[in-house]
């Protein structure tokens, strides 16, 4: 009791120290304030640049000396880009293949995870290994024989060969299992005694409560998705079938100079994935709280 | 619904009606794998893409890595021909060293620069800590497609931004992507600022964990903030450094996006890393088993590092 109250004592003078703001204090303030805007900079400028260099012309984009703002807004680019009609079948197209690709991730890896976290089954154990050790397969060691597996399974330059092999994943079975096994089993029992079966409980219960999980995978999967390259690459050869990541690289080679609509491009190709992350970054930054592994 | 309930009412009068060992031992693993037809078509969906898009390569490329074998011929075994010309080949080893030296000029940065960062975010106020979290991680879900023309562009030799600011102090321009002795670093560097967000955020996670109380103690000893930083923090994040320092080691000897897009693995085979090396041989080379070959070596490395984080990593979380 003694020492609790001389802690608290303790604090109390730390405490009143801090209050008194000298010219030290201040001097750390101002440089932990400096420091702290060099990292915003040094992580933002980067994409600034390009959202800015969208409104230059081609030949303002790497002119020296540097300048940051165009002596002109261009808006040409972004309207010249937004016509494209080739520019927006291939986001559709991306936006289409990530919105099935995240929707049938979480269908089939919640389902598994609901099995794997409450149900009984014969050979539980042996499966769960099996389903763990996928995950430490690193990718390129199957990236050259799925692309051999998807070859001969004629499933080359469809939508299917971009959604279907990277939907289910052991990692994400994992994530959202650990979640379930944290929803206590007296909710559970109530449903059974009104005489729910073991799916129904899935659909009633615990699908409603899955939203954190959700949606933290939910964008895991959609930004895998949007921002894939090397298996696009691989698989997809016709360009109007092109991925928007295949399609900005594609246009870097190939139109070398139109630098201006090149950086409008990457700005729109960008832009989904940065807006589904400010909504979201509660969550998202939440989690890497939640994983915080001491 | 009725039809559940009857089903268990019947269970029950079984197991009462026959009270032998034997049955009772059925109906009791019958009460246990009561789930099992359920459990099994719940799993069916992801089992099934696992082993057809995950499981199967991963065999296939074990067994195809003893073969001879290309698109357009049947495999012939081969025996362990493909392992020692993979492991006699100066380009695969010089790729893995290269794959170390980037390693090193990525980890070490990322580390401090996240620890200097997470420092910061717990010693500033709560809304400036947010914008600070947020700020950094924006980054992370950049492409590594648009990482690469951002950064190239910058690179330019006649008008990128770095010349000129270097042009400032009087040096003069560098073809960073085109000169071997500066491609690799080059690329460590957008490697670093895709890298960093994450890197910095389980640094602020832990860093947050730490009790108040240490400091507090420590402030009463007059400690300033390095004592504080190597006798307090550096200490209770002993684990986490480990964590980043194996996890950043195995994300970044497999990265080969970046060079990829922004060289290609030249000029010079420069910046050929590891998995650029087995992607390109891959795409030129018909004889499929040497590349296989070369990814399981590999893999058996990284494969093995991974597996260690995870039960390290799970153990302490067990412990908890």
């Amino acid at each position: 009791m003694a020492t609790i109250t001389g802690d608290l004592r303790r604090t109390a003078t730390v405490e009143k120290r801090r209050v008194h703001h000298d010219g030290l204090w201040w001097a750390f303030a101002i440089a932990k304030a400096i420091i702290g805007v060099a990292f915003i900079v040094a992580a933002l400028f980067p994409l600034a640049w390009m959202v800015i260099a969208g409104f230059k012309t081609k030949t303002e984009v790497l002119q020296t000396p540097f300048q940051f703002f165009p002596e002109v807004w261009k808006w040409e680019n972004y309207a010249q880009i937004l016509g494209d009609p080739t520019f927006m079948l291939t986001m559709g197209w991306t936006l289409l293949g990530a919105v099935l690709f995240t929707v049938l991730a979480l269908t089939v890896n919640s389902l598994a995870a609901y099995a794997f976290a409450r149900l009984d089954f014969r050979f539980k154990r042996t499966l769960w290994v099996v389903v763990i050790t996928t995950m430490f397969i690193p990718g390129m060691t199957i990236l050259l024989t799925s692309f051999i597996v998807v070859t001969r399974l004629d499933m080359l330059d469809s939508l299917g060969v971009l959604v279907l092999p990277g939907a289910a994943s052991a990692g994400m079975i994992f994530f959202i299992r650990q979640f379930y096994l944290s929803i206590p089993a007296s909710l559970e029992e109530a449903a059974m005694l009104d005489g729910c079966g073991r799916f129904q409980i899935f659909l009633r219960l615990f699908l409603p409560l899955s939203k954190p999980p959700f949606v933290v995978m939910g964008i895991t999967a959609f930004l895998a998705y949007w921002n894939s390259y090397v298996w696009p690459i691989l698989t997809i050869t016709s360009p109007e079938r092109f991925v928007v990541q295949q399609y900005l690289a594609t246009f870097r080679s190939e139109r070398a100079t139109e630098l201006g609509l090149l950086m409008a491009g990457s700005t729109l190709a960008a832009a989904p994935v940065i807006i589904i992350f400010l909504i979201f970054q509660r969550q998202i930054i939440g989690n890497i709280k939640m994983a915080g592994l001491k | 619904m009725t039809s559940t309930q009857t089903m268990g009412g019947t269970g029950v009068a079984e197991a009462l009606a026959l009270p032998e060992g034997k049955v009772r031992r059925r109906a009791r693993e019958r009460a246990r794998y009561r789930d099992t037809k359920m459990a099994y078509l719940l799993l069916l969906p992801a089992v099934a893409l696992l082993a057809v898009f995950v499981m199967w390569p991963a065999v296939y490329a074990a067994f195809l890595s003893f073969q001879d074998w290309s698109f357009y011929k049947d495999p012939q075994f081969v025996g362990i021909r493909n392992y020692t010309n993979v492991l006699t080949d100066p380009l695969f080893w010089a790729s893995i060293g290269r794959g170390f030296l980037f390693v090193l000029m990525t980890v070490p940065i990322m580390l401090v620069l996240a620890f200097f960062f997470a420092s910061l975010v717990v010693s500033v106020s709560r809304r400036f800590a947010s914008v600070l979290k947020v700020s950094i991680y924006i980054p992370t879900i950049i492409s590594g497609v648009i990482t690469s023309i951002i950064f190239a562009l910058i690179y330019n030799y006649s008008g990128g931004l770095l010349n000129w600011l270097l042009g400032a102090f009087g040096v003069a321009p560098v073809p960073w992507l085109g000169d071997p002795a500066w491609a690799l670093l080059a690329i460590a560097i957008p490697a670093i600022w895709l890298g960093m967000g994450l890197t910095s955020l389980i640094m602020v996670a832990a860093m947050v964990d730490i009790p108040t109380e240490f400091y507090e103690a420590a402030a009463m000893e007059g400690a300033n903030w390095g004592q504080k930083t190597r006798f307090v923090t550096l200490p209770q994040m002993k684990n986490i450094l480990l964590y980043l320092l194996i996890t950043g080691f195995v994300a970044a000897i497999q990265q080969f996006e970046l060079p990829l897009v922004m060289t290609g693995g030249g000029p010079l085979d420069s910046t050929t890393l590891p998995n650029l090396f087995i992607f390109n041989h891959f795409r030129n080379d018909i004889n499929v088993g040497y590349s296989i070959a070369a990814a399981l070596l590999l893999f058996v490395v990284l494969g093995t590092v991974s597996a260690l984080v995870f039960r390290f990593v799970n153990s302490e979380r067990l412990v908890d």
